[in-house]
């Protein structure tokens, strides 16, 4: 990735705080919090725009643009964390949070019997910006209009009864500094252009409803103009109304291809967030939840069959998780790693002051925090499932299935907090019979434990196959912190699935 | 960041007098927060932070166009004012777009706001942590839990005259005993107005006592069976009906509430007589926000009465359309109570499980409100009138319209926390529940 000359490439409502001013304030926060005798600070100063949209039928209903900053300060004074952020970013605002920091820093103590230990890290000065082909934001507001409603009107024309699309944008600009030495400007810019499309019966009561499948992605608005929304939306219009008329799935055991844009999201929830440490070592307790995967498991839990290999990553081009530092100052090379190599287990996602409580070295790079005025935590990086080496399609793996399911895109999730048993739904299901897609499917949903699911993998896609996807809006934390995070996956082939049907015919 | 109406007032009516627009509606929202988080007995992160955000909605005609920037700073108003009006210029026409709302009469703050809540010091905080881990302190757990005090603000002025404002205050604690050798957990969590309110100790305690409860872990099969919900898992139902209960979908055919062939289950009686949800600004236990989105003022709202679907949710568009009084959609809720304990209601079962609450609970079909999710931190086996173990958790496939036509008694509400919004609601004892499948997650 290229560095430019300048950080901000729009006009800004934060336009005085610029690069020199934002480093001017990190210099502040660091040199009270030192003086208050902090043995480590670091500072993040975030400038964010984003833009939504909203359009039901013909209609936008709703277009915003919103510019942001804000930071937060984290101060480790005698082996307790404290953190302050505000939105308001001045010298005075900074130097009140900064004091605040080192209250709650204080205050924390009488809950710290073991003192939080950082391990060392590299410093940089240094910068990362992402190559933008076309921004987004400097698409007038009528393009983006024209886009949804374009959308729309091709469901509403191919037979939908309803449609509604949405447009998300983000840019997000951040300073990282820290009292090692580092001093790292980043910028990134994310899209996603979606929508759903709702098919009614009215006699029946019943309706079906079918969202788009593009991914989200790091890219510019290039991303969006090549998408050809219309057409995927009368194809969408015309599956909701086919669902309608589909036969309900008799529940019971089958095997199962699903694709990748389904796949991510049972990576994400059954791997991404099991192989988190901080949840394994009990600290998300509360909430988000723990980990069926223990330390002791390292190199030695089979997860899943030889053939699964999911690698994490902060490069892939597109990837939501792409950047070049983490919001710890690690550098995002260190985030290539496997996290399971031919089905064992290999690897725990990582942030600072985590790798010595597993008697590993250093963080592998995997912290984020969703806003300028958030406590960065574990997050996960680009986490992807890897093709197989042999060329194997799609047709192959539908192929090897006498008696299936073809599950494609996300419907309704669940997974429990140790990340064991899940629940998954998709948007559009085919029969597979004799080693061919049969009529379409509807009421599926796939119910499986993490372990024994990844373990009965036994037919995976080749490179050919690969696809970039991702979640926009992954939860973790208390407060709740919103993450982006890129999945990459092939399709793949599961034997002896258990499948539910959800229709209750008693409501 | 918090700013009294006058202070908000002097922000908006700037903005509004230098409006290029037809018509002009800002928003202006913050507050400041403090929490401290701990896991394995220990501090783990925390957080305070001072929030402050301006929404400017500029029309013209039926074009529409907003604009939003977290600042103070004149210039960035400026800029965001005239973005607002840029982007309305250029948006096509919304047929939907109603124009602002003229001056309103909205209901007393209520009891949501306790100015010594808002400011909450790092060491109260602390304290009141370190008192719900060391109920765990001679035993073999290790504690994690979240505690948390914060205030807000919400204010709305417009060119037609409208002005609102409301602040609240929020305490919120919530712990999660884990026994050491994985045996086990338990949860307990409040959610309240004023801090002084909450009793860390006593949530300390009742997560301890379930962590540590004896008794090999039974493996159940997956099923139908009776069931206690314990208030926080009866909350996460009542959300995801009342959340659902937005008139337009009922009216388009794609809610619970739409009937086949057209119109809705309006006034029909859908749920058991002892189920009876409202919101309420003036509440005592849950009270709401004082106006929706646009300004619309929010009075009491029943919106399920003794089992009987009371009254849908109507955005001013669609109610004008209709012709109706726009009801503006519920944040906080209650779900009225009853008077029997737990420990009457386990006395009742010959054989069901207590559970404590849900969790990653999703609707899997809006139309039936199918919802699926797992039991979660205190699963427990109850056999002829008495807790005898622990259970294994399980995944459920359960729509509340089902779940909440049958309840065979009703304890007194609480507002649990540790979910999204305010929900005050009772445990319930009920019949049958369905389980579809196990999970090893403890
Ligand atoms: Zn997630």
């Amino acid at each position: 990735m290229t560095a430019l000359d300048s950080l901000s490439l729009t006009p800004h409502a934060f336009e005085n705080l610029g690069i020199d001013s934002q480093t001017s304030l990190a210099d502040t926060a660091l040199r009270l919090a030192q003086k208050s005798g902090a043995s480590y600070a670091d500072i993040r100063i975030g400038r964010n725009q984003d833009e939504s949209a909203y359009a039901r039928e013909d209609k936008l209903q709703y277009f915003n643009s919103t510019f942001s900053a804000g930071f937060g300060v984290r101060v480790l004074l005698d082996g307790s964390w404290g953190f302050a952020g505000s939105r308001i970013v001045s010298e005075t605002e900074v130097a009140r949070a900064t004091a605040e920091a080192v209250e709650n820093a204080k205050a924390a103590r009488l809950l710290q019997t073991r003192p939080i230990e950082l391990e060392d890290i590299p410093a940089y000065r240094d910068r990362w910006i992402m190559p933008v082909a076309q921004d987004p934001f400097t698409v007038p507001v009528e393009e983006k209009a024209a886009k949804l409603l374009g959308i729309n009107a091709a469901a509403l024309k191919a037979g939908a009864d309803f449609c509604n699309s949405q447009l998300w944008i983000v840019r997000e600009e951040k300073l990282f500094a820290s009292s090692r030495g580092s001093s790292i400007h980043q910028s990134r810019v994310r899209i996603w252009p979606m929508f759903t499309v709702t098919a009614i019966d009215k006699q029946t009561g019943k309706f079906a409803t079918r969202a788009s499948l593009l991914p989200a992605r790091q890219a510019g608005w290039e991303y969006a103009a090549a998408y050809d929304g219309e057409a995927e939306a009368a194809l969408a219009a015309e599956q909701a109304r086919e669902k309608l008329a589909a036969k309900s799935v008799e529940p019971g055991v089958y095997d199962v291809v699903i694709d990748p844009a389904n796949l991510y999201l049972t990576i994400h929830e059954s791997v991404g967030h099991s192989t988190e440490l901080d949840r394994a070592l009990g600290w998300e307790a509360d909430f988000a939840g723990t980990s069926f995967v223990l330390p002791e498991m390292l190199d030695g839990l089979q997860f899943g069959s030889p053939l699964m290999t999911v690698t994490a990553d902060r490069s892939q081009e597109g990837g939501l998780a792409t950047i070049g530092w983490d919001d710890d100052g690690v550098r995002g090379t260190e985030a290539e790693f496997p996290i399971v190599e031919n089905g064992i287990f290999r690897n725990y996602q990582m942030a600072l002051g985590q790798a010595q409580l597993i008697g590993r070295h250093r963080s592998n790079g995997c912290a984020y925090a969703n806003s300028p005025t958030a406590f960065p935590i574990q997050r996960m990086p680009n986490i992807s499932l890897q093709p197989g080496a042999d060329g194997t399609t799609l047709a192959d793996l539908i192929a090897g299935v006498d008696r299936g399911v073809f599950i494609s895109g996300s419907g309704s999730w669940s997974i429990d907090q140790q990340r064991d048993n899940f629940q998954f739904g998709g948007q559009v299901f085919w029969e597979i019979r004799n080693g061919k897609l049969g009529p379409m499917l509807r009421d599926v949903a796939y119910q499986a434990r993490t372990v024994p699911f990844w373990n009965s993998l036994d037919g995976i896609g080749g490179r050919d196959t690969y696809e970039l996807h991702g979640a926009f809006t992954c939860g973790k934390a208390q407060p709740i912190q919103i993450a982006p995070v890129g999945h990459g996956a092939v399709p793949a082939r599961f034997r002896g699935i258990s499948i539910l049907n959800t229709e209750r015919k008693d409501i | 960041m918090m700013l009294s109406p006058d202070e908000v007032k002097a922000i908006t009516s700037t903005i509004i007098a230098r409006s290029g627009a037809e018509a002009c509606t800002v928003s202006v929202w913050g507050g400041d927060s403090r929490n401290f988080r701990f896991a394995g007995n220990e501090a783990t992160t925390n957080g305070a932070v001072s929030s402050i955000s301006v929404s400017i909605e500029s029309s013209f005609g039926k074009r529409a166009g907003s604009a939003t920037v977290n600042s103070l700073d004149e210039a960035a108003l400026e800029q965001a004012r005239l973005r607002s009006e840029e982007i309305a210029r250029l948006s096509p026409e919304n047929p939907e777009h109603m124009p602002p709302l003229g001056a309103q009469t909205y209901e007393p703050e209520g009891a949501r706001y306790d100015a010594g809540t808002a400011y909450t010091q790092a060491s109260g905080l602390a304290h009141a942590a370190a008192s719900a881990i060391a109920a765990g302190r001679n035993y073999e757990v290790g504690i994690a839990g979240f505690i948390e005090a914060e205030c807000g603000f919400r204010a709305l002025a417009n060119s037609a005259g409208l002005f609102a404002y409301d602040r609240g205050s929020s305490a919120e604690l919530t712990v999660t005993a884990r026994h050491t050798k994985r045996a086990w957990s338990g949860w307990a969590g409040a959610s309240q107005n004023r801090f002084p309110a909450l009793d860390p100790v006593g949530l300390g305690e009742r997560a301890v006592g379930k962590a540590l409860f004896p008794g090999e872990t039974a493996d159940l099969d997956p099923g139908v069976y009776t069931v206690i919900l314990e208030p926080a898992a009866t909350a996460d139902l009542v959300q995801r009906l009342a959340y659902s209960m937005a008139a337009r979908s009922a009216d388009e055919g794609r809610s619970f509430l739409s009937k086949p062939g057209g119109g809705t289950k309006l006034g029909e009686r859908l749920l058991d007589e002892a189920v009876t949800i409202t919101s309420d600004p003036g509440s005592q236990d849950a009270p709401d926000t004082l106006f929706g989105p646009d300004g619309v003022p929010k009075r009491r709202t029943v919106w399920i009465e003794r089992g009987v679907a009371k009254t849908m949710s109507y955005s001013r568009f669609w109610a004008q359309k209709m012709g109706c009084e726009p009801v503006p959609f519920a944040f906080n809720l209650s779900m009225a109570g009853g008077t029997v304990p737990i420990e009457d209601m386990i006395r009742e079962v010959k054989r069901g499980i207590l559970v404590t609450r849900l969790w990653y609970v999703n609707v899997v079909d809006p139309r039936t409100l199918l919802c699926t999710g797992m039991t979660r931190d205190g699963n427990f086996l109850i056999e002829n009138g008495k807790i005898t173990r622990p259970a294994l958790n399980l995944r459920f496939n359960e729509s509340p319209l089902s779940a909440l036509s049958k309840i065979e008694a009703m304890g007194p509400a609480e507002r649990p926390g540790g979910g999204w919004g305010m929900v005050s609601a009772p445990p319930l004892l009920i019949p049958a529940f369905a389980f579809s499948s196990r999970s090893s997650g403890i």
